[in-house]
């Protein structure tokens, strides 16, 4: 196709030499040379049009028509600008949205974490079905024989993170510490960027005293000091030696509240750490890495067999009804699975606006074919072939769609750098970035966009009949029976298009605004947060809120002072806010309901001070709220909220009733019964809930080891912004003591906001979208008709001749456009009734086939085919009898 | 040869130059000029071969595989492209003989006897 078999100017050599052969012989004939030569050439004929002939014959003109359609295809974009402005931005409108999700995607589902077996990797997570508890993490001993006996994983590392002190850098700062084996980093093949990461000198039974720091953490705290290895650096007070930074891509490969910040090594098994028990789960989780070979399927298999020996080997460790048992999952997906749907979701979005988008340039395409029939007419009768045409008319919606990929990839570059403001909580959302597999899918949806509007107005157009072509081209209309139906149909696909989105719109926003309008249980206005920490230090020498009274005292000390701010009405801590799903989650026993407690119960448990109900404006239902009075030494007290009641309860007064909190033998008498806050999310419930008091903290930390970590929060009802607050707060914590951190000032609002984030950040997208689906609908319809009445008015101006009233060819229009608006959307209705189960992970109150979304959205869009059809209607109903007279 | 010459000429049928260039190299390879050379002899100069539109059928025929090109030194020491009959080219020049003769004489009834 694209070598000649025989060179031009071997052709032109032939054409020369037979000239001169037979100048020659008529040169023999007794004519002079230049007689001779006129005449040779006269007997050829046209030397110029032998060797055209001869370069047409090799049929290799691809390549030159190539660029020849290219050249016409650009000529006839520049001098149409309007619909090549209307076409392009509508493509790229669809190929920008196309490229700047697909990026997303591209980064958080599909490339591989950067680490060094991405596939071999997997989270290690225990469960206790029998109780639906999932991730209840991992003890010392199971880890042991996940490592040893299992047989299935090459390596193992525990890791547990939460919150730390660090003390030494600037101001006292909050940072999330990841707590791992010393094996972490050589197991996901990361090194340190300076420095080393831990090796086999940190394999310590305790605490090892060296600590790797994220290059973020370098950058804010240390100022990029390349002198920064052998720095000192105290977390909780305990003093660490930094050893290392790690490069700038490194993320903690969980899910932590913010990103990993420092980096500890343990063996999990020394002080501070009691001595190690299988029912002792002091790793929150772990990761494994597969031995070569062993697919995770297999390797779960196994693992379920290993569980269910462990079960029978510890029976009294593991309860007949807790149903433990090991899981395992690749990392990628525990990274990323709860963003997997919205993402898909956004996905399907935009697959469908490109969709929508290639059909209303098809209908442009469709109007302007039938604008240059005439000329398509001319060149057929010319002796272009169809192929040939088609070629050049593909040509053209080709470079059409390029263009507007172009323009499309720009704008999703643009769009890119806003990617970091995202308000959803996205995983590896720093990894976003416009790559060559995001280019090359970029320019495969810019190609099938212009091959799949290109072709159908190809084919059409291509087959115009020459003589009725140029016979009706002349009179300046011509659109067959069959191109307007194509039209139709084209129609009605965007309609049903158009729905599936609307719909899919309709049942997230629904989603979002019940949830807005969810009642969290609490009065959410006038609430001002502010966080601080009291460190637990390994070294309980360096603790100075070992005491109970000390940790009591100092509480009492904030509230005293935060509740003398002018404009605070009440003030009062909590270990935890709501809609956080941070709360602790401990084991617990109820005295009269033995079986379920056997079974191995959980409960979110929050310890507040006595005021916090009333901050939060929470209803009692029956007994009492806490008292300054209920505190250490004193019969211990729990709140529960009405769930739970209703659940251990339900036919029985709780009050009274007797409940123990994970591993220590206390008795906690329930008091109060409150209504339900919704402590884990405002989509969430199920969770037991138990309110303790904070005066009672030496109670609730002999529970466990891990009590009193976390953030303590206090939170005031007050008439004052956070912003105003915030410096008041924190002037009157680092009175008390200047090495706490205080974080985290924001309203409570906020909070909810940021909890709803990623459920707004995919309604109010995917709600845009069909925004845009509708309009690109609407432009279809009005455009159609517009046509049509422009095309037909000859014919219109004959029946108003022959005395159709205005109102029935108004009609006429109209039921034209609702009919085929009417068509699309039943077409769509049926297809959003198959697609809308499969986002029901995402829908929260609303069912998949809401009814009123099915009807609101099929009336909003035939309001606006009737909007849409009504111009064209009224010009159609206003064209003269007399256009029938003039234009024959 | 004059302009008033070449007009009284007959102009060839379409198709039948193939027929008169494969005939032509019966007699031995010859270049693109011997062939119209050939054709306007042996026709007595009554046919008219335009030149020019000689190469495009020896392009043609070439591509079909009936005759085969190469260069070569003419009598009058030229360079020149001789072309040569094919194994094929002979028998598609056969073919199209029989089914000429067929045609002539088919036509040749149908005109009735010559009025001289």
């Amino acid at each position: 196709m694209f070598r000649r078999k025989r060179k031009t100017n071997d052709f032109g050599a032939e054409i020369e030499s037979h000239i001169e052969l037979e100048t020659e012989r008529l040169q023999e004939q007794g004519l002079t040379y230049e007689d001779a030569r006129t005449a040779a050439l006269r007997a050829f004929g046209n030397v110029t049009r032998a060797q055209e002939r001869f370069y047409e014959s090799g049929r290799w003109l691809w390549g030159d028509d190539f660029w020849h359609d290219i050249r016409y295809a650009l000529r006839m974009l520049r001098k149409q600008p309007a619909f090549t402005l209307v076409a392009v931005l509508t493509l790229a409108l669809g190929i920008g949205a196309n490229t700047a999700i697909f990026s997303i995607v591209n980064a958080v589902l599909l490339r591989s974490l950067p680490f060094a077996h991405p596939d071999r990797l997997v989270k290690i997570i225990a469960n206790n079905h029998g109780v639906g508890a999932r991730d209840v993490g991992l003890s010392v001993p199971e880890l042991d024989d996940l490592r040893l006996r299992a047989g299935v994983f090459e390596q193992v590392s525990a890791m547990a993170t939460g919150d730390t002190n660090l003390t030494g850098a600037q101001r006292p700062q909050r940072l999330e510490l990841a707590v791992v084996s010393p094996n972490y980093f050589s197991m996901l093949g990361a090194s340190a960027h300076i420095g080393r990461v831990f090796g086999l000198s940190d394999e310590v039974p305790g605490f090892a005293e060296a600590a790797v720091i994220s290059d973020s953490l370098w950058a804010s705290g240390f100022g990029r000091d390349p002198g920064i290895l052998g720095r000192k650096l105290q977390l909780d007070n305990d003093p660490y030696t930094i050893v290392g930074v790690l490069p700038p891509g490194f993320r903690h490969p969980g899910t932590a509240v913010t990103d990993v910040e420092v980096w500890a090594a343990s063996g999990y098994r020394a002080d501070p750490y009691p001595k190690p028990e299988r029912s002792l789960r002091v790793a929150t989780g772990a990761i494994g890495l597969l031995k070569p070979g062993i697919s995770r399927e297999q390797a779960q298999a196994r693992l379920d067999a290993f569980a269910a020996q462990l079960r029978a080997e510890y029976a009294t460790d593991y309860p007949a009804g807790s149903g433990w048992s090991i899981e395992v999952e690749p990392l990628q997906e525990s990274l990323v699975g709860n963003v997997r749907p919205m993402l898909l979701v956004l996905m399907g979005a935009v697959v469908l606006i490109i969709l929508l988008a290639s059909v209303n340039v098809a209908n442009l395409l469709l109007v302007r074919a039938s604008g240059r029939q005439r000329e398509m007419a001319v060149r057929l009768a010319l002796g272009a072939s169809r192929a040939r045409m088609i070629r050049q008319l593909l040509t053209e919606s080709l470079i059409l769609s390029l263009v507007s990929g172009i323009v499309g990839v720009l704008t999703a570059m643009a769009a890119l750098h806003f990617v970091q403001f995202l308000p959803a909580r996205i995983p590896r959302l720093a990894e976003v970035q416009m790559d060559w597999t995001v280019l090359a899918f970029a320019l495969l949806v810019s190609l099938l966009a212009g091959l799949g509007f290109g072709l159908v107005p190809a084919l059409q157009s291509s087959k115009a009949e020459i003589a009725l072509a140029i016979r009706e081209g002349a009179r300046g209309s011509g659109t067959s029976g069959k191109t307007n139906r194509l039209r139709g149909l084209l129609i009605a696909s965007e309609s049903a298009l158009a729905v599936v989105l609307m719909v899919g719109a309709g049942l997230l926003l629904r989603t979002f605004w019940g949830l807005l309008q969810e009642n969290p249980g609490f009065n959410r206005s006038n609430i001002v947060i502010a966080d601080t920490r009291i460190p637990v230090p390994n070294n309980p020498q360096l603790n100075r809120y070992a005491q109970p009274e000390s940790l009591n005292t100092f509480v009492r000390e904030v509230l005293r002072r935060v509740r003398a701010i002018p404009g605070v009405d009440l003030a009062s801590m909590t270990t935890d806010l709501p809609v956080t799903h941070l709360s602790q989650r401990f084991p617990i026993n109820i005295e009269d309901r033995p079986d379920e407690s056997r079974k191995g119960l959980f409960s979110e448990t929050t310890s507040v001070t006595p005021e916090y109900f009333k901050v939060l404006q929470a209803s009692l239902v029956r007994g009492r709220w806490f008292e300054e009075d209920d505190q250490s030494g004193k019969q211990p007290v729990v709140i529960v909220d009405e769930s739970t009641a209703r659940t251990y309860w339900p036919d029985r007064d709780p009050i009274g009733r007797r409940l123990s909190i994970g591993r220590a033998a206390t008795w906690w008498n329930v008091v109060g019964v409150v209504k339900d806050i919704k402590s884990d999310g405002l989509d969430q419930f199920g969770n037991p809930h138990i309110y303790t008091p904070i005066y009672q903290f030496p109670e609730i930390q002999g529970v466990d080891f891990f009590i009193g970590a976390g953030p303590l929060s206090v939170t005031v009802r007050t008439s004052l912004s956070s912003a105003s607050l915030e410096p008041q707060i924190r002037r009157e914590i680092k009175a008390i003591d200047p090495g706490l951190p205080v974080f985290n000032v924001r309203a409570m609002n906020e909070v909810i906001d940021s909890s709803l984030a990623s459920r707004r950040f995919s309604a109010q997208l995917v709600g845009v979208f069909a925004v845009v689906a509708l309009l690109l609908a609407s432009v279809g319809i009005y455009g159609l008709l517009a046509y049509t009445v422009g095309q037909r008015s000859h014919e219109i101006g004959v029946r108003m001749a022959l005395g159709a009233m205005p109102s029935t060819i108004g009609k006429m229009i109209v039921s034209r456009g609702v009919g085929l608006t009417g068509i699309g959307v039943v077409i769509g209705l049926i297809l959003s009734g198959i697609m809308a189960p499969m986002i029901s992970t995402l829908l929260y109150g609303v069912r998949p086939l809401d009814p009123e979304v099915f009807l609101a959205v099929p009336l909003i869009l035939m309001v606006v085919a009737l909007l849409a059809s009504y111009v064209p209607a009224r010009r159609a109903a206003r064209v003269s009898p007399s256009v029938a007279l003039r234009d024959s | 040869m004059s302009t008033q010459e070449a007009e009284s000429r007959l102009e060839l049928l379409q198709g039948t130059l193939d027929l008169l260039i494969l005939r032509t190299l019966i007699f031995g390879p010859q270049h693109g000029q011997g062939i119209a050379r050939a054709i306007q002899q042996t026709s007595d100069e009554e046919l008219l071969v335009e030149h020019g539109a000689l190469y495009p059928a020896l392009q043609r025929l070439e591509e079909r595989g009936w005759i085969s090109a190469k260069w070569g030194i003419s009598t009058n020491n030229r360079k020149a492209r001789f072309y040569s009959l094919t194994a094929a080219g002979r028998k598609q020049l056969v073919k199209e003989t029989a089914k000429w003769k067929r045609l002539s004489t088919a036509i040749g009834r149908i005109l009735g006897p010559e009025e001289t």
